[in-house]
């Protein structure tokens, strides 16, 4: 028989918790982060080809509506999943519908997603604004 | 006892749902065809007026300011004036006057889907695989299977046509003017409240087929959410240890069944009310009930866009209070969800 573990410290309890808070922060930002960046790389890429071959105002605006609307939707999703992903997870096991659809992956996805629409939005204000400004 | 804590956490989701549903409307009336301005100023406008009513509405600012001004707008609930349905009348009195009509049909017809639903669920799982219990699944599988726009005009046939019963549609009888007592803009409420009888009478004959429609439609769901959860805590062992401990059928079903059945079936009933909002458009118009899910399919016809947003809005709002209710009384079924 091993001995009983001490009790811990009451800083050393703090310690223990504190970690995986703040790698769940970092995971979460990782997460949202690469989609926006992505998101934004995109916007940018996009707007400059049209600086030069076409529509820019009009590219402007549709490039963040569309941003907008990815934002929304995962925003939307995210929330959606938050507030009733368990009860949607329970509800299929009981009407015997379960596709394997979880809280935790809608969620992730979604953050994704809304990240992706973020990083849009913000490339299309930035690209845009520079643009203006020289011009 | 629900926390405060509980309540204030999913109140803050209230944000993000309701930020995400301006976004998305915002990028969908920008991304669809159509020039708001030139629908105000009207199609023989010169070009010159055209570009005025495009600066007055703000439309020239970059795309990123009119998003960030239509947010602050959506968190103020301000949506301007309506442009063609009801010209130079705010959103908010629209609503104001047309969103009752659909909340009403709405509960009634969640009131028939709970008040049929849960008994015959439980009924049926009572009596698993009894004549009982085949009659309820295959009441429940028609009444899933058939849509609103077909059962509503067989009903308005049957019992307005055939057997003059009950009126086709309206909300009440055109010999009464229901804005004269307007309190609640609940006719069967208002009507109560006036002290009218008769008015009350042809109120809720009215409000009879239309909320028999989404009921039936509500109930055929529940009941079949009922019957499965039930069944699965019949089978428990808190519940053999009750009968064995000489506790009569009726009693173990009602009182430690119940409860703990009924928490999935809450789910259905919060997310079932939020689609009954959406799902009454069609409820409204086969049955001629000028609500606001007709005046959304209007305004997006006519391209009333500030109409849009704000009814759009106000269903995002409404289905995350339903949700907000039903995870109180979630905690109040079983205080652990809390945790």
């Amino acid at each position: 028989m091993s001995a009983p573990p001490e009790p811990p410290a009451a800083d050393a309890d703090a310690d223990v918790d504190a970690p995986p808070a703040r790698e769940r922060a970092a995971i979460r930002l990782r997460l949202v982060g690469t989609a926006a960046l992505a998101g934004a790389l995109i916007a940018a890429v996009w707007l400059a080809a049209m600086l030069v071959v076409g529509d820019f105002a009009g590219s402007v605006e549709t490039t963040f509506a569309l941003g907008s609307l990815a934002f929304g939707f995962g925003l939307l999703g995210w929330s959606g999943a938050v507030a009733l992903g368990r009860g949607i997870e329970s509800m299929q096991t009981h009407l015997d519908t379960d596709t394997g659809w979880t809280e935790r992956d809608a969620r992730r996805a979604m953050a994704r997603i809304l990240g992706f629409g973020l990083g849009v939005m913000l490339g299309a204000t930035v690209v845009g604004s520079v643009v203006a400004t020289i011009a | 006892m629900i926390s405060t804590r509980f309540v204030l956490k999913r109140l803050l989701l209230l944000v993000p749902v309701l930020v995400g549903v301006a976004s998305l409307v915002f990028s969908i009336l920008h991304l669809s065809p159509g020039d708001p301005a030139l629908t105000i100023a009207g199609e023989r406008a010169s070009e010159e007026f055209v570009r005025q009513v495009e600066e007055s509405l703000g439309l020239n600012d970059p795309i990123w300011v009119q998003y960030g001004r239509f947010l602050l707008d959506a968190a103020q609930f301000q949506f301007g004036e309506s442009f063609i349905i009801q010209r130079n009348t705010a959103v908010r009195e629209v609503l104001a006057n047309k969103l009752p009509v659909t909340l009403e049909l709405a509960i009634y017809g969640q009131l028939i889907g709970i008040s049929l639903g849960i008994p015959l669920g439980i009924l049926s799982a009572v009596k698993q695989d009894s004549i009982t219990d085949h009659l309820t699944r295959i009441g429940a599988l028609a009444g899933i299977s058939v849509p609103i726009f077909w059962s509503g005009p067989l009903l308005i046939l049957l019992f307005a046509q055939v057997l003059g019963w009950l009126p086709t549609s309206g909300r009440i009888s055109v010999l009464y003017n229901v804005e004269a007592i307007r309190v609640t803009g609940l006719v069967t409420v208002d009507t109560l409240i006036a002290g009218n009888w008769e008015m009350f009478v042809s109120a809720v004959r009215h409000m009879i087929l239309p909320a028999s429609v989404i009921g039936v439609y509500s109930m055929a769901l529940i009941s079949r959410m009922m019957r499965s959860s039930m069944l699965e805590v019949i089978r428990q062992d808190y519940m053999r240890t009750a009968r064995a401990k000489g506790q009569g059928s009726k009693i173990t079903v009602l009182k430690h069944g119940f409860r703990n059945a009924m928490i999935p079936v809450i789910t259905v009933i919060g997310i079932q009310f939020g689609g009954l909002l959406g799902g009454a458009v069609l409820t409204e118009t086969v049955f001629a009930i000028g609500g606001i899910g007709t005046l959304l399919v209007e305004a997006i016809k006519v391209g009333d866009y500030p109409i849009v947003q704000g009814t759009v809005l106000t269903f995002a709002f409404l289905f995350t209070l339903v949700n907000l209710g039903v995870d109180i009384t979630y905690s109040i079924l079983d205080p652990r969800i809390e945790q």
